[in-house]
């Protein structure tokens, strides 16, 4: 079996490289979701929709805007927000559903196929441009805003102050994307 | 039951036209589909590619207008298989991704047809280069969770191990001592020939995909690996096609092309676990014995011979793609450090190999270079060992330093 550790998640300092991590996180989660059963399926949707939201809205509050100023740069970010938006209906459909019920599995296919066709569409159309753009100190300096909204909304609630996580946290995808987008305007503002 | 290509007429060439709809299909499942599937798709591509190319040269060099022709009209059809059978892989993989399912292909695919393999000559190339296709999977894979962040065994699932083959470092041979005997076209079994075909034509296209994707890559390392491997690709589509006999005829190459197809397609439609997929396999099958039995007419006129004479009565078992963990384990117990020498093979470094290898490794080997960065990155390397610590005991993980 392989064994590499989730070091790298945490030790890259580069939003870019940041948020193609979180692809690969989300799309595992994914897997976990569609190959488990009650409980377990329940909380990894739950891991899922909050890892959804924390980094979308990063890449609204962050990439987007930073995007909008490659040549062509309103039109692609203009088709990510209309993929998003398809994504976050089928999200809040999902949201209200029994993980139990057969209907869970087939829209959270339809959402998986929408969030991986935009996560792609965002590394090709995105991503790939703006590691030109912008200097490694910039790049650093998102990552950081980045990473103090997941600080605060982490994926993986600890023992002990996760009644504290979850009041902050509680609540359907919209709001916690509310919430994450003042968390990462906070931390854009103090720097 | 044994079937018999020749025995069957298919689809009149009249009515294989497909019209834009019919060729828009549907792609596979970038997570969820068979990773085998995938294999087929990626193979299947690489020989419909070489029977297109095939027909291209054919072509350049066919003074009569009405072969030419009949030549042109296959061949669009052919074009026409190829975007349907290459569009079924989905547009959500990266170019990485494909890669790592490339290298599947390598793997197990040059596996089961060393197995098959009845000429010990024969096997011995397929043994030779599977363990550098293994080789390369461990390295593209570890690049893979470099830059994507996942695990290849999210694409090869537990099927293929990766682990380190015969280091990529040591692929890079003279080029004189690519080139390998042929069979011989009177004395080679039938099925040797389809294999030979299969292989080359496997390596070719993936020769080809490297040629062309690796400079999509921004990072200097994926582009640097591309070229690497790359290069290495160019001596294995000299390897293997170097085992074919020259000797053979246009006419009896393209009746071996045609036939092989029908042998593949009929494996595959044997295998195949995506029963829309398998419809595919089936649909081409029945083309490509319509375009058999033209290939066969054409060496009749043109080649005064009865392709029959060249042919086996039935095809083979079927082209399997399964699991070859054991004989890649044999394989690196006993052939890791091989290198060739001519057209033949030696366990010991030669002068002609090792002044080659001091010009060409002057400069660390990107290869190398992506172990040393994913170990720097994660702490460790990357690696699917699924049946035990690695055969080779130089080539056990080691703690990062």
């Amino acid at each position: 079996m392989s064994s590499t550790t989730k070091g790298q998640y945490s030790s890259t300092d580069d939003v870019i490289d940041l948020l193609k991590a979180q692809h690969g996180q989300i799309r595992d989660l994914f897997d976990l979701v569609m190959h488990s059963e009650g409980q377990e399926r329940k909380e990894a949707f739950e891991k899922l929709v909050r890892l959804l939201a924390v980094h979308e809205t990063a890449e609204e509050e962050i990439i987007h805007p930073m995007a909008r100023s490659l040549p062509g740069g309103d039109g692609i970010v203009d088709d990510r927000l209309a993929e998003e938006r398809e994504a976050k209906e089928v999200l809040s459909e999902l949201d209200g559903m029994d993980p139990g019920d057969p209907a869970f599995l087939k829209s959270l296919d339809k959402l998986r196929m929408d969030v991986l066709t935009h996560a792609r569409a965002e590394e090709r159309y995105e991503f790939d441009r703006l590691r030109d753009e912008f200097s490694p100190a910039q790049l650093k300096g998102f990552a950081a805003a980045v990473r103090a909204a997941e600080g605060t909304a982490p994926t993986h609630p600890r023992p002990g102050v996760e009644s504290a996580k979850k009041n902050m946290l509680a609540g359907p995808p919209a709001a916690i994307m509310d919430r994450v987008r003042d968390m990462i305007r906070d931390a854009r503002d103090k720097d | 039951m044994a079937f018999n290509p020749l025995e069957h007429r298919g689809i009149p060439l009249d009515d294989q036209l497909r019209n834009w709809g019919q060729l828009d299909v549907a792609p596979v499942d970038p997570d969820t589909s068979d990773p085998y599937t995938k294999c087929r798709i990626i193979a299947m591509n690489g020989i419909e590619v070489e029977a297109i190319m095939f027909s291209h040269h054919f072509n350049r060099i066919c003074p009569d207008l009405e072969v030419k022709q009949q030549l042109a009209q296959v061949r669009f059809i052919e074009q026409q298989q190829q975007k349907v059978v290459n569009w079924l892989l989905p547009g959500q993989a990266s170019v990485l991704e494909t890669t790592i399912s490339y290298e599947q292909v390598a793997v197990d695919l040059t596996g089961w047809v060393a197995r098959q393999e009845p000429d010990p000559y024969l096997k011995q190339a397929y043994e030779f280069g599977l363990l550098e296709d293994f080789d390369h999977l461990y390295r593209y894979a570890n690049l893979y969770e470099m830059i994507e962040h996942r695990k290849a065994e999210k694409i090869i699932d537990q099927l293929t191990e990766a682990m380190p083959g015969r280091p990529t470092r040591l692929h890079h041979r003279h080029p004189m001592d690519n080139i390998r005997e042929p069979y011989d076209r009177e004395a080679a079994a039938p099925m040797s020939k389809l294999h030979a075909l299969t292989i080359m034509a496997a390596e070719q296209q993936t020769m080809n995909f490297y040629m062309n994707v690796g400079p999509m890559y921004m990072e200097p390392i994926a582009r640097q690996l591309y070229q690497e491997i790359g290069l290495v690709e160019e001596e294995h589509v000299t390897h293997y096609e170097s085992l074919v006999d020259p000797g053979e005829t246009w006419w009896e190459r393209l009746v071996n092309h045609e036939y092989n197809e029908c042998y593949l397609y009929y494996s595959f439609m044997q295998t195949e676990s995506d029963p829309r997929v398998k419809g595919i396999w089936e649909l081409h099958l029945n083309m490509e014995l319509e375009h058999l039995h033209i290939a066969c007419d054409l060496m009749r006129r043109h080649d005064g011979r009865d392709p029959e004479s060249i042919l086996a009565p039935s095809l083979p078992e079927p082209v399997t793609f399964e699991p070859n963990k054991t004989l890649i384990r044999d394989l690196l117990a006993t052939q890791f450090d091989w290198t060739t020498l001519g057209t033949g093979y030696v366990q010991e470094a030669h002068r002609r190999f090792e002044e080659y290898q001091d010009r060409i490794n002057a400069e660390r080997p990107p290869s190398d270079q992506v172990m040393e960065d994913h170990q720097h990155k994660f702490g460790e390397e990357y690696r699917l060992e699924t049946e035990g610590p690695h055969p080779v005991q130089s080539q056990r993980a080691q703690p990062y330093q």
